[in-house]
């Protein structure tokens, strides 16, 4: 990968990159309400939902970077994805980060209905960055999110989330070659379906 | 109908095929007459396989409801199910996993279970669930799987050609049954609406007691709301 490719990836995968990843928790808000998770369990967690969701994720970041139909894979995920809230919260993300490319790029590459990650991986195709290095740069920014969710969500210090993402980068690394599309991940999807029944909510999922 | 496995269970090699097709107009209803038990693995055996294909025509019905699958400590199972709806037909479904045999102590002991679920409205997905469960490389209990709780109930509401309203309403409706009957640390319920034409609710539990009991209070909810008829429960004890 040449250093206009590496840095174009690193601009995508910035957590601060602005399509408003930190407005969502994807379930976690519930977990982090009820107690069930606390500060010392979350790099467990995010280990637990690499395997899972992340591996679905990772599987469909790779299916669009090689192209092909990409709304239908787009509409399998969303029938892969139960919970409204995370399934639309993708979706949001997905259009507001094609939105972006597409603004930056002066011109229409990305379709704007397409869930996060697939956009993610069309795009990475686009700009000619090489496959292993889209998937693990998503997850990446997939798994930054969610610990600074946590940050928000619980005492979790900026050296403790440091850490946590440091010590999972191998986690990621293996996960993004993820190819098959297996994810069971219950109790999180109940957490996302619960989150709307939440008195305060600061995620919108 | 109550489907029925003379042998008593599901051994290692087996291979069980059921095609149902539920013709235009017509109603039907399939349950069990007991458990699914799945049987340990034998050396030499290819994982035991189960495949149904469920086709309901334009304005019919199906209803399946399946007693729990139990997978015993050392079972290899691979489980298939396609549901493939046309137009205005309707489908109530639910399953239930239970962790093995509980009551002997045994939980999360099978080697491995799949389970790939497939609905389709027309040519539309509208849900697809495929699970790998290898409790000997990841841990079941883990946060994002199934935490503290052993059983995990599904229940399905599809019928294609409705506005998207009726199933947000429908999901609002589920929701707060779901709240009543969430006790955290015993069991949880939620409901959501699916990708399209359709709602499903999920549940975990540490116990096996009440779970039918709470998937028939969902399925009369849902049935009023969607078909506008009361629920005609199997002769069981719920």
């Amino acid at each position: 990968m040449g250093e206009t490719e590496l840095l174009r990836l690193l601009h995508l995968a910035d957590s601060a990159l602005p399509i408003g990843g930190a407005a969502h928790s994807f379930g976690l808000e519930t977990l982090a309400d009820e107690e069930d998770l606390k500060p010392p369990d979350v790099e467990t967690f995010l280990t637990g939902y690499l395997e899972e969701c992340g591996a679905l994720e990772a599987a469909l970041v790779r299916r669009a970077w090689r192209g092909g139909d990409l709304q239908a894979l787009s509409e399998e995920l969303s029938a892969r994805k139960p919970a409204r809230e995370s399934r639309e919260a993708s979706l949001k993300l997905g259009r507001r980060f094609a939105d972006l490319v597409n603004v930056m790029l002066d011109r229409s590459v990305l379709d704007r209905d397409l869930h996060y990650c697939i956009a993610f991986g069309a795009a990475g195709a686009v700009f000619g960055i090489p496959i292993d290095a889209v998937a693990a740069a998503y997850l990446n920014q997939s798994i930054a999110a969610l610990v600074s969710a946590c940050q928000r969500l619980m005492p979790l210090g900026q050296s403790a989330a440091s850490r946590i993402l440091w010590n999972l980068k191998p986690a990621i690394a293996r996960t993004a070659l993820a190819e098959e599309v297996f994810c069971f991940s219950p109790h999180l999807e109940l957490a996302s379906m619960r989150h709307r029944s939440l008195e305060i909510r600061l995620f919108i999922s | 109908m109550h489907l029925h496995n003379v042998s008593g269970g599901v051994l290692a090699g087996d291979r069980l095929s059921l095609d149902v097709a539920v013709s235009s107009g017509a109603a039907a209803q399939i349950t069990t007459t007991g458990a699914t038990r799945l049987y340990r693995h034998r050396a030499g055996s290819a994982d035991s396989e189960q495949s149904a294909r469920f086709s309901v025509a334009d304005g019919a019905l199906l209803e399946y409801f399946p007693d729990a699958v139990i997978p015993f400590a050392g079972s290899r199972h691979v489980q298939r199910a396609q549901i493939q709806l046309g137009r205005d037909a309707t489908l109530y479904w639910w399953e239930v996993l239970a962790p093995g045999r509980l009551a002997s102590g045994e939980r999360f002991a099978f080697d491995r279970l799949r389970v790939e679920t497939a609905i389709y409205t027309g040519a539309r997905p509208v849900l697809r669930e495929d699970f790998l469960l290898e409790p000997g490389r990841h841990d079941l209990t883990a946060l994002a799987r199934m935490s503290e709780y052993s059983y995990v109930a599904s229940l399905y509401i599809v019928r294609e050609g409705q506005p998207a309203a009726l199933w947000r309403g429908l999901e609002d409706q589920l929701t707060r049954i779901a709240e009543r009957r969430t006790r955290h640390g015993h069991e949880l319920w939620g409901a959501s609406t699916l990708a399209g034409d359709g709602v499903m609710v999920r549940g975990l539990s540490r116990t096996g007691c009440f779970l039918n009991e709470a998937l028939v209070e969902f399925w009369r909810a849902a049935r009023l709301t969607v078909t506008g008829a009361e629920v005609l429960p199997p002769r069981k004890i719920y």
